[in-house]
């Protein structure tokens, strides 16, 4: 060894006093670029904890975790993103997929901390530096990763449609449905949102894969009417969908009814394979609409006989007698029907209870009675002159067409109201040739129809006069008219909340004359099936029965379910009641076979 | 009626017969649900009467002078007779209709006094109608005019 190699680890001292070629802490800031992909940024009230960022994140560096602060909001998981920087790479796929807009980045990339859990942060929730900083990355406007856009449905053209009672909506190819499928993000957001919790994202993967008969399966798991869903659903699901915050909703409503057409009723037996036994109890379900048809359906795969008691010579009830044919044709409907009845359900049609049996028959003939009786009676508008006989009530000039009759509404007519049954009366009007104008006491944002009812009304030619208060029916000159006064409103502010309310303005006042008026305000129940007694004990609240848990009332071998007890009045409440009832009906005959956590066990 | 607490008197009177007209009712009524419906109209009117006796004893002062709104709904609706029978909507337009009768009784009397505190009592007892009106019709135009 060298002398030289002996000395040399002695010269590095010498370093000791030059001045330090690298920096001690603080390092000095530099900031970064404006479009830096720095820390995460959540506006935890806009996000809605679809997921999606967690799904994209190739790294597995997004957790969602519980925020109290959001749980139970509309449309909202109550989940929020947890980041974890140990697995972060920023490459800020999570800000472009993000279909609330609510992650973004800051431009801030240091953060010094002795404490290795504090790189596990939930964005928006905790408090950080740099929440409210305004630069960093943001996803460049109009840029989506997936279309947001949905694909256009083919309708009739208005002038075509209003000339006959066909299908107006044509529905999907297997290309265009495919394509919309595509657009999924696969949150779940709106399973949570259906009343009736239908599988959405799996029923739409089934189109992607082309396995139809899957996406059935799916549906009925929780609803027997996917074909009547499938074409006039209020498709809460819609409203909720996160695709729709920067962009237009999937189409999940079409997408149901694409499954469902592409399967033929005949293959139905096979493709559910529905077991039916044989539990020796009765059930008695009076009304054969939607509400008491799915509980039918479920009571069945229970093993429980079921007799439907139905006054009118078919069964569908409103979705029969209140829905033309331009929105669901009478095959469809029959599809869903036909299924639910081949598993042995027993419909006696023309008979109604109270009149034909009586309720108290029922009560000792049965083990269980399901009550669906639905909302049958039209409202009146109690103003003078409304027994005048051109005016219509809504709903019988519906169930006209629907029985193939011509309700006669003349060539002139005037619809009062603004819901449903409104428009639709208002679109037979114009199928039978009228002009109609629809008098309506608020503004159309206020109208409880359905958004695509009364865009295809206005479409179809119906005139829509808002802020329009019936005062008076007048008998016209000639007795096959009618006139009807009536006054504008102003809409006022409620000083105690709520929307505005309209007020007659008395100097404002118009006389016209029509053909015939149809009323549509609204409809009521009619309880007088119901013996005295069991009205007493039934908890019933402005017409309409109050349930407990699983559908149940005060009385321990009624439920009741569908319009006549929930506050929504839409077929997939309905649906979902009579799914529910069936689950209490079986709970109440089998206590014993259901687990504490409200598993069927044997 | 020529002192605030002869006029004072007969408004409660009013109010009382008023909760005796709905619980008798309540108790007649046929359809289901109604009685406790009216027995709650029956209860709204007893509130009402049990506001202007402590009116008169001094601890109340009755609706201050504003605008309570009008939503006009009883102008116009028909009258309604109050059977065993009657119906959610009916049973509301006979509520109405009779606080708009009561309404006008007071503002017709108002008119007919000469500025006094009596008058301002009158006035003041209208504006308690006025208000028990807005209550029913509002319930009516939320619960009857849904879809209108």
């Amino acid at each position: 060894m060298s002398l030289k190699d002996l000395l040399s680890p002695f010269y590095v001292w010498q370093r000791a006093f030059e001045k330090p070629y690298t920096s001690i802490r603080p390092i000095q800031e530099r900031p970064g670029a404006a479009a830096y992909r720095g820390f995460h940024i959540n506006i935890s009230e806009q996000c809605i904890g679809c997921g999606t960022c967690h799904a994209i994140c190739q790294n597995d560096a997004i957790d969602m975790v519980r925020v109290e602060t959001f749980e139970g909001r509309n449309g909202d998981s109550g989940l929020r993103p947890r980041f974890d920087y140990g697995r972060c790479c920023w490459c800020a796929l999570c800000v472009d997929m993000c279909p609330a807009g609510s992650l973004r980045m800051s431009n801030e990339y240091t953060w010094i901390t002795s404490d290795p859990t504090e790189y596990h942060f939930t964005a928006g929730v905790e408090h950080t530096t740099w929440q409210e900083n305004p630069l960093g990355y943001r996803r460049a406007e109009g840029y989506h990763l997936y279309p947001p856009k949905r694909i256009e449905m083919d309708m009739l053209a208005a002038d075509k449609s209003v000339q006959s009672f066909d299908e107006v909506v044509t529905g999907y190819s297997e290309e265009q449905a495919r394509l919309e499928a595509d657009r999924c993000i696969e949150c779940g957001i709106c399973v949570a949102t259906c009343p009736a919790h239908m599988d959405v994202p799996d029923y739409i993967r089934s189109i992607r894969d082309g396995d139809y008969e899957q996406g059935l399966q799916l549906m009925y798991r929780t609803n027997p009417f996917p074909a009547t869903c499938g074409r006039i659903c209020t498709r809460r699901c819609e409203s909720v969908c996160p695709v729709g915050i920067q962009g237009e909703p999937i189409a999940i409503r079409w997408l149901k009814r694409f499954i469902v057409d592409q399967v033929a009723p005949q293959d139905y037996a096979r493709i559910l394979a529905d077991q039916t036994g044989d539990s020796g109890r009765r059930i008695a379900v009076i009304g054969a609409g939607p509400g008491g048809l799915s509980a039918a359906y479920y009571l069945r795969k229970q093993g429980h006989a079921v007799t439907v008691f139905e006054a009118q010579e078919t069964a569908g009830g409103m979705l029969r007698y209140g829905v033309p044919s331009y929105r669901l044709p009478d095959a469809d409907l029959d599809k869903d029907i036909n299924y639910i009845v081949s598993l042995g359900v027993d419909i006696r049609y023309n008979t109604r209870i109270g009149k034909d049996i009586g309720f108290d028959t029922l009560l000792q003939d049965f083990d269980a009675v399901f009550l669906s009786t639905g909302l049958s009676v039209p409202s009146s508008m109690r103003i003078h002159g409304e027994d005048h006989p051109r005016v219509l009530s809504g709903l019988q000039v519906l169930a006209d067409v629907a029985s193939g009759r011509d309700p006669g509404v003349g060539r002139k007519v005037a619809v009062i109201g603004g819901g449903n049954v409104a428009m639709d009366a208002s679109r037979v009007s114009r199928r039978f040739g009228a002009d109609v104008t629809i008098l309506y006491r608020r503004r159309i944002a206020d109208m409880p129809a359905d958004d695509e009812e009364i865009h295809e009304s206005q479409e179809e030619g119906c005139r829509i006069v808002t802020q329009a208060i019936p005062v008076e029916i007048i008998a016209a000159d000639n007795p096959q008219q009618v006139s009807i006064k009536w006054g504008e409103a102003e809409m006022v502010q409620d000083p105690k909340g709520g929307r505005p309310r309209p007020v007659l303005q008395e100097d404002r006042m118009h006389v016209e004359t029509y053909d015939c008026i149809i009323s549509a305000i609204g409809q009521g129940s009619d309880l007088d099936f119901l013996t005295k007694e069991v009205q007493n004990q039934l908890a019933i609240e402005w017409g309409k029965f109050t349930p407990g848990e699983y559908q149940h009332t005060l009385l321990e071998k009624i439920f009741v379910g569908g319009d006549v007890a929930n506050r929504v009045a839409d077929a997939i409440s309905a649906i979902e009641d009579g799914h529910h009832a069936a689950r209490g009906i079986d709970r109440f005959l089998n206590p014993d076979a259901y687990s504490q956590n409200d598993q069927k066990v044997n | 009626m020529n002192t605030v607490d002869e006029i004072l008197d007969y408004a409660i009177d009013q109010e009382q017969q008023a909760a005796d007209f709905y619980a008798d009712l309540a108790g007649r009524a046929e359809k289901a649900g109604m009685k406790d419906i009216l027995l709650d109209f029956a209860a709204e009117e007893q509130g009402h009467k049990q506001r202007l006796l402590a009116v008169k004893a001094g601890d109340h002062e009755l609706t201050p002078e504003q605008e309570i709104l009008d939503l006009k709904l009883s102008d116009y609706l028909v009258e309604i007779e109050a059977k065993e029978n009657i119906s959610y909507q009916d049973a509301l337009i006979v509520a109405m209709k009779r606080e708009r009768a009561a309404f006008q009784l007071y503002t017709d009397m108002a008119a007919k006094v000469p500025e006094s505190h009596l008058k301002e009592v009158l006035e003041g007892l209208a504006r308690e109608e006025a208000r028990h009106k807005l209550f029913f019709e509002s319930e009516y135009d939320e619960r009857v005019l849904q879809d209108n």
